[in-house]
C-alpha cells in the first residue's frame, strides 16, 4: 500500500492556514477568498433556536426566519441567487450562494430583511400555512418519531432543544403574527450572528459589504439550561414492522471534535449492512455540535426481535476504538479514506461557509474548515474513552421487546 | 446533451486553465485540460472516450460502464473518493473525485477502464439487465418519453446509449475484446481535470494509455429501433413537445433564445408546467419545448406552443435579452460550483470538439447576444416544421373511480 500522509499532511495545512490566517482579526465576519472558486457563498448564523422560545410557541424561530425572508425571493431570483433557511438546535443557518457580480447586493438585501426590515404580515400568514402543512407529513415520518424520542432522551423533556427545532404542526398554527414580529425584533440581532463569506472576493471588498450590516463587537451567546439525559433505555412504540435502534453518545465543549467524526464513521462500517449483517435495514452515523457539545449519534433500522442486540452491538462499535489504539498501518489506511470523505463534504462553496460560521459560532476565532491533519490513533482512541455513556433510544413495534 | 458550460473559464480564469492537445504519439498521452482550483485539496478528473458504439452493438459502450462500475466505486471509495460514469451522446465519460494528493490513483482508476474487462458470468447479466432497465425506463414515464421521442425525430442517426433490444442480445454474446475494438482508440481519450493539480502532474499521470486493441472490430450490423409511438405511457396531464432543429446557429444565442422563451412560456402558462431546453451534442442543435399541462388546459396548451415562437419574436427586447444572458450565465456558475461540476462542463465542450478555449468563447458570446440575434435564431427556426410530440392523459372511465 502506498500511503500520502507528507503531501497530505501538508496540502490539508495551506487549506487550513489559508482561512485561519485572514480570519482571525475579525470579530463576527469571516472571509476565505478563493479565487478559482465560481461563485459566492455567505453564511449568516443567527444563534436563535428553541431556548429563545416559549414552549407554547415552539417552531416560532423557523416562522419567524422563513416569514422575514418571504419577501426577498423575488429580487434573489432576479439576480440569480440562492437561498436555503435552515433551523439548527441553537441557530438559523441562512445561506445565500449568487455570482460574483451578485453576491453583494444579494447578501445586503439578506441582511436588511433580517436586521431591518420589520416582518410582513401577508407573507408570516402564507409561511405558518405552508410550515403546518409540512410539519403535518413530517410528524407522521418514523424518521422525526426518533428524533422526538431521541431529543427527550438526551436532554430531558423539559429541556428546549428536547422540542423538535422547528415546532411542532400544533404549536405553529397557534403563533401569531405580532408575536412573530416581537420575537424578530428581540432576537435577530447582529450581535447575535457570523457570517462567513467564501468565494471569489477579497477580504477588503466583503467587509465592506457586510460591515454596515454587521458592527463590531463581540458575539452574543446565551447559555443554555443543563441536561438531564435518560439513564435507561427509552421505548417507544410504533407500528412499523422494523425497528430502529439509536444510539447517542455525548460529548463537552472541549472534546476532540474531528477524532469523534472519524470514530463515527468507522463505527458505521462496523454496523452497516454486509455478508455478515444481512438484516440491516438502513444505518447512519452522525456527529452534531452545538454549543457547549454535541453529540455523536449511530442509528441502525433492524427487525423488531434483533433490536436488543442491536443496541449492543451499536456500543460494541464504538467502544472497540476505546478498548485499543488502532496499529499504524491500519489507521493510515482509515485515515486515508476518511480524509477524502471529509474533503468531499467540503467540495460546495456553501458547505465550506457553513462549517466556517458554525465554528465561529462556537468561539472559534480562526473560524477553522477541518481539522484532520493531526488525527492519530492515540487521539481517536482517547476521543472514544472520553465520551459519555450511550442513551440508547428503541422506536417500533412492541415486538422490540423480544430478542 | 444540454447546454450550459464554461462559464467557469472565463469569470473565474483564464490563466487558471491549461490545455495541452494530444501528443503525436499516442503513448505520450491524451489531449489534456486542467483548470486549476484551490479552494480545497480536491480533484475532479473526467475521461472521455469519443466514439459512437459499432454499428449494430448499440449500447455496447455503456455496457462497459456498467461492468467496471462495482470495481472502480470499490476503488474509489479506499481514498473516500466517488466515480461517476455518463454514457452521453458525445462520448464514454468516467468521472472521479478525491484528494488532490491521491492524483496517480485516481487517474489509475481511470486508466483501468481503457482495457477490455474480463466479467464474471453473473456480471455480464447483471450488467446486461441494467441496460434493459434503462431502456424500458426511456419509454415508462411521460417526461423522459417526450424527451426521447424529440430526439429521435431530429436526431434519427443518434441511438439511445442503453441500446436496442437486438442489439442486446448480440451484446451477449459477442466478444468483449472485438467490442472494444470498435470503441477504443487512444486518440480518442480526453482529459478534464479541475482542483488542487498542475498540468504536467495530470499529463504524468495519464501518460501511457493501452494501445489500439489488435483485433478486429465486429462486423457491422443495421441497428433497429423500435417506435417509440407503441409505447407511449400514461399520464395524468397532458404533455405536449416541440423541438425546433437549430443547425448552425450560433449556441449562445440559442441558449439566450431558450431561457426568453421559458420564461415567456411561464408567465403566461401558470398553471402548466413548462421547460424549454437547447439540446447541443456533436449531432446538431435543437431548442426543445416540454410542456405539462391540465386536460381541460390542453387545446389552449398546444395553441400556445405552436404559436410560441412567433409571439416570443414580437416581445424580444434588449432588456430582456441581457437578463436572459446573465440569468444563463449566473446558471452556469452555480452549476459549476464543486470541482466534478466544473469538470463536467468543461468536458462537454471538450468532447464536442469545439476547439481549445470553447468554453471561454461560449462564455463571451453569451456576453454579446443582442436582441436581432435573437429575433434571428427565431426566425432560423420557424423556417423548418418542428418535431411534434403528444401524451394525452389518461382517462379514467366513471365505473372504475372509486
Amino acid at each position: 500500500m502506498i500511503l500520502h500522509t507528507p503531501r497530505a499532511a501538508l496540502a490539508a495545512a495551506l487549506l487550513l492556514a489559508s482561512l485561519g490566517g485572514r480570519a482571525a482579526a475579525q470579530d463576527r465576519v469571516f472571509v476565505r477568498p478563493e479565487s478559482g472558486t465560481p461563485v459566492v457563498a455567505v453564511q449568516v448564523l443567527v444563534g436563535v433556536g428553541p431556548a429563545d422560545e416559549p414552549a407554547a410557541q415552539a417552531g416560532i424561530s423557523y416562522l419567524a426566519a422563513r416569514a422575514v425572508v418571504e419577501p426577498t425571493r423575488a429580487v434573489l431570483d432576479s439576480l440569480g441567487a440562492h437561498l436555503d433557511v435552515d433551523q439548527q438546535r441553537d441557530a438559523i443557518a441562512f445561506t445565500l450562494t449568487a455570482a460574483p457580480d451578485a453576491w453583494a447586493e444579494a447578501s445586503r438585501v439578506l441582511l436588511v430583511a433580517l436586521f431591518r426590515d420589520p416582518v410582513d404580515s401577508a407573507a408570516t400568514v402564507r409561511q405558518r400555512a405552508a410550515l403546518v402543512r409540512e410539519l403535518l407529513g413530517r410528524e407522521a415520518s418514523p424518521a422525526d418519531a426518533l428524533e422526538r424520542e431521541r431529543a427527550r432522551a438526551v436532554y430531558g423533556a423539559d429541556h428546549p432543544w428536547a422540542r423538535p427545532a422547528v415546532g411542532t404542526s400544533a404549536t405553529v398554527g397557534r403563533v401569531r403574527v405580532a408575536q412573530v414580529d416581537a420575537f424578530l425584533r428581540r432576537n435577530f440581532t447582529p450581535e447575535r450572528s457570523v457570517v462567513a463569506v467564501v468565494g471569489p472576493v477579497d477580504e477588503a471588498e466583503a467587509l465592506a459589504v457586510l460591515r454596515p450590516h454587521m458592527p463590531e463587537g463581540e458575539l452574543r451567546a446565551d447559555s443554555v439550561p443543563a441536561a438531564t439525559p435518560a439513564t435507561e433505555a427509552v421505548s417507544a412504540d410504533y407500528n412499523s414492522i422494523t425497528t430502529w435502534v439509536s444510539a447517542t453518545w455525548r460529548f463537552g465543549a472541549d472534546s476532540d471534535v474531528e477524532s469523534l467524526r472519524l470514530l463515527a464513521k468507522l463505527a458505521l462500517d462496523r454496523v452497516s449492512f454486509g455478508p455478515s449483517r444481512r438484516s440491516v435495514y438502513n444505518s447512519r452515523a452522525e456527529v452534531v455540535q452545538y454549543a457547549g457539545g454535541g453529540e455523536v449519534r449511530l442509528t441502525v433500522v433492524v427487525p423488531p426481535r434483533e433490536a436488543r442486540q442491536w443496541a449492543d452491538r451499536l456500543r460494541e462499535a464504538l467502544g472497540a476504538y476505546a478498548a485499543e489504539p488502532l496499529s499504524a498501518t491500519v489507521f493510515a489506511e482509515r485515515l486515508r479514506r476518511y480524509r477524502g470523505l471529509r474533503l468531499l463534504e467540503l467540495d460546495l462553496p456553501e458547505a465550506r461557509a457553513g462549517a466556517m460560521a458554525r465554528a465561529a459560532l462556537l468561539g472559534d476565532r480562526g473560524a477553522t474548515l477541518a481539522d484532520f491533519t493531526r488525527l492519530t490513533a492515540d487521539r481517536l482512541q482517547a476521543a472514544a474513552r472520553a465520551l459519555e455513556p450511550a442513551i440508547i433510544v428503541f422506536l417500533g413495534p412492541e415486538a422490540n421487546e423480544g430478542g | 446533451m444540454l447546454t450550459l458550460s464554461l462559464a467557469l473559464a472565463l469569470a473565474a480564469a483564464p490563466h487558471d486553465t491549461a490545455r495541452a492537445p494530444a501528443p503525436p504519439a499516442a503513448q505520450e498521452g491524451p489531449a489534456i485540460t486542467v483548470h486549476h482550483q484551490q479552494a480545497i485539496p480536491v480533484v475532479a478528473l473526467r475521461l472521455s472516450i469519443l466514439a459512437d458504439d459499432p454499428p449494430g452493438y448499440s449500447g455496447a459502450g455503456h455496457l462497459f460502464q456498467h461492468l467496471l462500475l462495482p470495481s472502480l466505486e470499490e476503488q474509489a471509495a479506499r481514498v473516500g473518493g466517488h466515480v461517476s460514469v455518463v454514457r452521453g451522446s458525445d462520448a464514454i465519460v468516467y468521472q472521479v473525485v478525491g484528494p488532490a494528493t491521491e492524483l496517480d490513483y485516481l487517474a489509475g482508476i481511470l486508466r483501468s477502464t481503457l482495457r477490455v474487462p474480463t466479467p464474471a458470468g453473473a456480471e455480464m447479466l447483471s450488467a446486461l439487465s441494467a441496460l434493459a432497465e434503462e431502456r424500458n425506463a426511456e419509454r415508462e414515464t411521460a417526461p423522459q418519453y417526450v424527451r426521447a421521442a424529440l430526439r429521435a425525430r431530429l436526431f434519427p442517426a443518434e441511438i439511445p446509449a442503453a441500446g436496442t433490444e437486438g442489439a442486446a442480445a448480440r451484446l451477449a454474446t459477442a466478444p468483449l475484446d472485438r467490442l472494444w475494438s470498435g470503441i477504443y482508440r487512444p486518440e480518442r481519450v480526453q482529459v478534464v481535470a479541475v482542483g488542487d493539480v498542475q498540468l504536467d502532474a495530470v499529463r504524468r499521470a495519464f501518460r501511457a494509455l493501452p494501445g489500439t486493441p489488435a483485433s478486429d472490430a465486429p462486423e457491422a450490423v443495421a441497428d433497429t429501433v423500435p417506435a417509440l409511438e407503441a409505447d407511449t405511457p400514461q399520464a395524468t396531464r397532458g404533455w405536449i413537445g416541440s423541438a425546433w432543429s437549430a443547425a448552425e446557429v450560433e449556441p449562445a444565442a440559442v441558449s439566450v433564445t431558450a431561457r426568453l422563451l421559458r420564461g415567456y412560456l411561464r408567465r403566461r402558462m401558470t398553471r402548466s408546467a413548462v421547460e424549454v431546453e437547447h439540446w447541443w451534442t456533436h449531432q446538431g442543435q435543437a431548442l426543445a419545448l416540454v410542456v405539462a399541462t391540465p386536460d381541460s388546459l390542453v387545446p389552449a396548451a398546444r395553441r400556445t406552443v405552436d404559436g410560441a415562437l412567433g409571439t416570443l419574436a414580437g416581445a424580444v427586447t434588449d432588456a430582456g435579452v441581457r437578463d436572459a444572458a446573465a440569468s444563463v450565465r449566473r446558471d452556469m456558475l452555480f452549476y459549476a460550483r464543486a470541482p466534478e461540476r466544473m469538470a463536467e462542463l468543461l468536458g462537454e465542450f471538450a468532447d464536442r470538439d469545439t476547439g481549445p478555449d470553447a468554453a471561454q468563447r461560449y462564455f463571451a458570446a453569451l456576453d454579446a447576444v443582442t436582441a436581432d440575434d435573437v429575433r434571428g435564431v427565431l426566425d432560423r427556426l420557424q423556417v423548418g416544421e418542428p418535431a411534434k410530440v403528444y401524451v394525452p392523459p389518461q382517462k379514467i372511465p366513471a365505473a372504475q373511480r372509486r
